[in-house]
């Protein structure tokens, strides 16, 4: 993307499909274009991740089949053909393509089941914790990156960048230990982990997020439990995700605090809550923005640990299984999830640009 | 500056503070002791049991299923012809087959069912549906379908089953008992793309199908299965046998620390299946602890000279074997591991006495390595870079190493990831590799239609019977034709004793499985056999 400031016109106050124009496109154009590109990029996610499993020494047969299993020619033979792997790697290839299109991901070698299935049952889940993590981490980043630099150089933001420094160096893997020692073990306030507790009967999958199927179901104590369960990973990645926007933030806002028209504003007498919040923090919102973005798109995409610490069945983990096990269908699936996420992720934070930044244009 | 940095702050500590609040209001969490349940249950009185463990499955199809987690759940939903009760598998004891015999030659077994056995829907379990389900474990050509090579099944009356074997085999009762035998309702199976005929392979289309419902006679049903999450079993409100233990078992996918923690609280009725050598250390004194040596360790080293000089040479396997010091490898383990006397673990008939453990001996290993006429041998020692029944094999390897450096033996460690080593290792190239090896089937001799020589295993380390000795070779037969058990375990002895002599393996110690139990949990008893722990025995005390 790219952006150019054109001369103010006006009183600035068009709307925003108004300012989501140029050079004759609109913002609908725009969005087709945006369509083409990612339908190319999926494409070639799929060559390079079908490419790079086939690097990999192993395949799914060596994963999935039994020691004995793999010294019987019949077997082997059988693996083969139910999978197709006995068809060369291009038809294999051109295949997947050709099923995608159908809107067909394959089958799981690792569940036996629809990818598409498996997905849908899996990213619901993470999106359960991923999503209330996000909300957290902006709320507390926004804030605490505001006041280290408005705090700057001194006691509150040295604090500050010692406790950011300490999130970022954190491992997932490791602190998720140490939240359900302390709140399992320790403090008895908290489950060990998983979705539910085990004698709740699941509710029906709406939405795929228990909670709100809870509620739909009629059982609100059992929405509460599900609440309870996710409650620790969702510390654990608002702990980890947090310290990245801190720091963000607070470089942006140190940068906007540094700006002649701060200065101006200050010295036109204007209150410093309105400075702050009306001129630094809008401005300074624009590179939030894209890294927020991106780490939400992480949490999507890369729970692996904390899923794992945490018995939540989500893409993460599905991900780890299917890697581990060089289940091709479930890769590929994965992968073209995660590109999937990382491209609506970027349309939305280019579109919001164009939303927080009148002078921002995209072309 | 006009805004007070305390409003921000008051800002983050009100979102810390909801973080909080939501965290310490979940007080009645951590499984059954919760409470809270559906107005029927009532945790902890046969109500939910919940078994956590680390998930191996594929699959919970009988005629797919050989991984432990699938056995687990299996062996819960379908009856097979016999099994064995609590952690003894020296002797089947009858289920769907009230008695069975045995010819001379232990080539023909006719079992007689027991009357009054239904499925879940009700229908009686038929001498038809024994031979669908053995026919059909064999011909799907899946996992477990070479514990049932050789094997044909038929059903010359109503109510009896004759199962052939090939070649003699005094322990297709054993075979029977995995829970790949489980007996599968045929009709119903049938219905839903299921097939036993020699195109099984391509034309059954009921996998699919038994990964989410169960078609058995065993006392709990298939609820719901989440290879990534959670398998739900049910008590079957038809069994035909005493009433289950639970209502409900919970199998959860739980990470071994996990799990820990969730022991060390020891709330309601858990089960852990993954604690073993360090991490069966600071459990409370209520927690059952129920262990079997099921499982060894072992080098392997590639006997063609075309792949490796060194490992092909005897000398030098001899010097390596005497290099090892056995003792303090084995503490590698936890108190539940021993080092090893020969290839079969103790949980099995056929093991040799631990007087007769592998000891190091340093010069003997020395006077070896002179007599293999190779100076300052370096080799690469390839591992699956793993963490197995709580021991990363990292440092067992590095142990290795250490002591092979005693004898002046040099070994670079390869670690690869799992898939990559399985791979390595079927390709049959790998000169000098170490991995963990447990039984097909609960019966020594399992072992020997493997690692003796020209056989699978041995096959993939270059140790044809070209390049075994005929003592050796004969050693192996004697176990194959032993017509009784008891005769079949003195054979698997001596072999034993001979592959310590001359063999490209280096068995290093046993280590355990492990049942780790709530104290209001009764028959919580690791078994060997491949279910870890019998879920259809499980109750509350």
């Amino acid at each position: 993307m790219s952006t150019t400031a054109p001369p103010t016109r006006g009183n600035g106050t068009r709307s925003a499909t108004q300012r989501l124009r140029v050079g004759g496109y609109a913002l609908g154009a725009y969005l087709l274009r945006r369509l083409v590109i990612t339908a190319v990029l999926l494409l070639g996610v799929t060559a390079v991740t079908f490419l790079l499993v086939q690097l990999v020494p192993g395949d799914s047969m060596t994963a999935t089949l039994s020691e004995a299993a793999l010294q019987d020619p019949e077997i082997v033979a059988a693996y083969r053909e139910r999978w197709g792997l006995d068809e060369p790697l291009h038809v294999q290839y051109l295949v997947y393509l050709q099923n995608v299109l159908t809107g067909d991901l394959g089958v799981s070698q690792q569940t036996g089941r629809s990818v598409l299935g498996d997905l849908m049952t899996y990213v619901p889940a993470t999106l359960e914790i991923a999503l209330p993590a996000m909300l957290l981490s902006l709320l507390i980043g926004v804030a605490v990156g505001l006041y280290a630099a408005v705090r700057h150089g001194r006691a509150g933001d040295q604090v500050v960048r010692a406790g950011t420094l300490l999130g970022l160096s954190t491992p997932p893997f490791w602190l998720s230990l140490v939240v359900l020692y302390v709140f399992f073990f320790v403090l008895g306030v908290s489950p060990s982990g998983g979705r539910l507790s085990t004698y709740w009967v699941p509710p029906e999958q709406v939405t795929g997020v228990m909670s709100l199927d809870a509620l739909l179901a009629g059982e609100p104590a059992m929405a509460w439990d599900a609440v309870q369960h996710a409650v620790l990973p969702v510390l654990v990645l608002t702990v980890l995700t947090v310290a990245t926007l801190v720091r963000f933030v607070r470089s942006a806002m140190l940068e906007v605090l540094d700006q002649d028209y701060i200065r101006a504003a200050r010295a036109k007498g204007l209150p410093g809550r309105t400075v702050l919040l009306s001129h630094v923090l809008r401005a300074g919102l624009v590179p939030v923005i894209t890294v927020s973005g991106l780490a939400f798109a992480a949490l999507l995409s890369g729970t692996v640990l904390v899923e794992q610490i945490f018995s939540w069945p989500g893409v993460g983990q599905y991900a780890y299984r299917a890697a581990a096990a060089l289940d091709m269908p479930a890769i590929l699936g994965v992968s073209l999830f995660v590109a999937v996420v990382y491209t609506v992720v970027n349309l939305i934070v280019d579109l919001l640009y164009g939303l927080i930044d009148p002078r921002i244009r995209l072309s | 500056m006009g805004v007070r940095p305390a409003r921000v702050g008051a800002a983050v500590a009100a979102a810390a503070a909801l973080t909080l609040t939501a965290c310490t209001a979940g007080g009645s969490g951590g499984g059954a002791a919760g409470g809270g349940g559906s107005d029927d249950e009532s945790p902890g009185q046969g109500g939910t049991l919940t078994v956590s463990t680390s998930f191996v499955v594929n699959s919970l199809d009988p005629g797919q299923v050989y991984e432990a987690t699938g056995a687990l759940a299996v062996h819960a939903m379908y009856d097979t012809l016999v099994t064995f009760e609590g952690s003894d598998v020296t002797t089947p004891v009858p289920l769907l087959a009230e008695s069975w015999e045995v010819n001379e030659d232990a080539t023909e077994f006719t079992f007689t069912l027991t009357d009054g056995a239904v499925f879940s829907d009700g229908s009686p379990v038929t001498a038809e549906d024994v031979v669908f389900s053995i026919n059909r474990l064999h011909n799907l050509q899946g996992s477990p379908a070479v514990t049932v090579e050789g094997l044909a099944a038929s059903s010359p009356s109503e109510g009896v089953v004759v199962v052939t074997s090939e070649q003699s085999n005094p322990n297709v009762p054993t075979i029977l008992a995995m829970p790949a035998a489980g007996i599968l309702n045929a009709e119903a199976t049938e219905a839903e793309g299921g097939t036993a005929a020699e195109d099984a392979a391509s034309a059954d289309a009921a996998t699919e199908f038994l990964n989410g419902a169960s078609l058995g006679s065993g006392p709990y049903v298939l609820d719901s299965f989440d290879p990534a999450s959670e398998i739900v079993l049910t008590a079957n409100p038809e069994y035909w046998g005493e009433t289950p233990g639970y209502q409900r078992i919970v199998i959860s996918n739980v990470e071994a620390e996990t799990q820990k923690l969730t022991m060390q609280r020891a709330e309601g009725d858990q089960i852990a299946l993954d604690l073993s050598g360090r991490l069966l250390e600071d459990l409370p004194e209520s927690v059952q602890v129920s262990a079997s040596q099921d499982t060894f360790y072992f080098l392997t080293l590639h006997q063609d000279p075309a792949i490796s000089e060194i490992t092909s040479n005897p000398d030098f396997v001899r010097a390596l074997r005497a290099s090892i010091d056995y003792d303090g490898l084995a503490a590698l383990f936890g108190d539940d591991a021993l080092p090893a006397a020969g290839m079969v673990p103790t949980a099995f008939p056929g093991a040799l006495p631990e007087s007769e453990a592998q000891q190091q001996d340093l010069d003997a290993a020395a006077d070896h390595l002179e007599a293999s006429g190779i100076t300052d041998p370096t080799v690469e020692l390839m591992y699956p870079a793993i963490t197995y029944r709580g021991v990363d094999l990292g440092t067992i390897a590095t142990k290795i190493q250490f002591d092979a450096e005693q004898a002046g033996i040099a070994i670079v460690l390869d670690p690869q990831p799992i898939a990559s080593f399985l791979e390595a290792q079927t390709g049959g190239e790998v000169p000098f590799r170490f991995s963990p090896q447990s039984l097909n089937y609960p019966v020594a001799a399992s072992l020997v239609n493997n690692f003796a020589p020209g056989q699978a295993s041995a096959q993939r380390t270059g140790w044809t019977e070209e390049r075994a000795s005929e003592e050796i070779i004969a050693a192996g037969e004697a176990v194959q034709s032993a017509p009784d058990a008891e005769s079949q375990i003195s054979a698997i002895q001596d072999w034993q004793r001979l592959l310590n002599e001359e063999s490209p393996y280096v068995t290093l110690a046993y280590n355990s499985g492990v049942v780790a139990a709530t104290e209001t949990i009764a028959n919580a008893e690791y078994s060997p056999a491949g279910w870890q722990v019998d879920l259809r025995a499980v109750a509350p005390q």
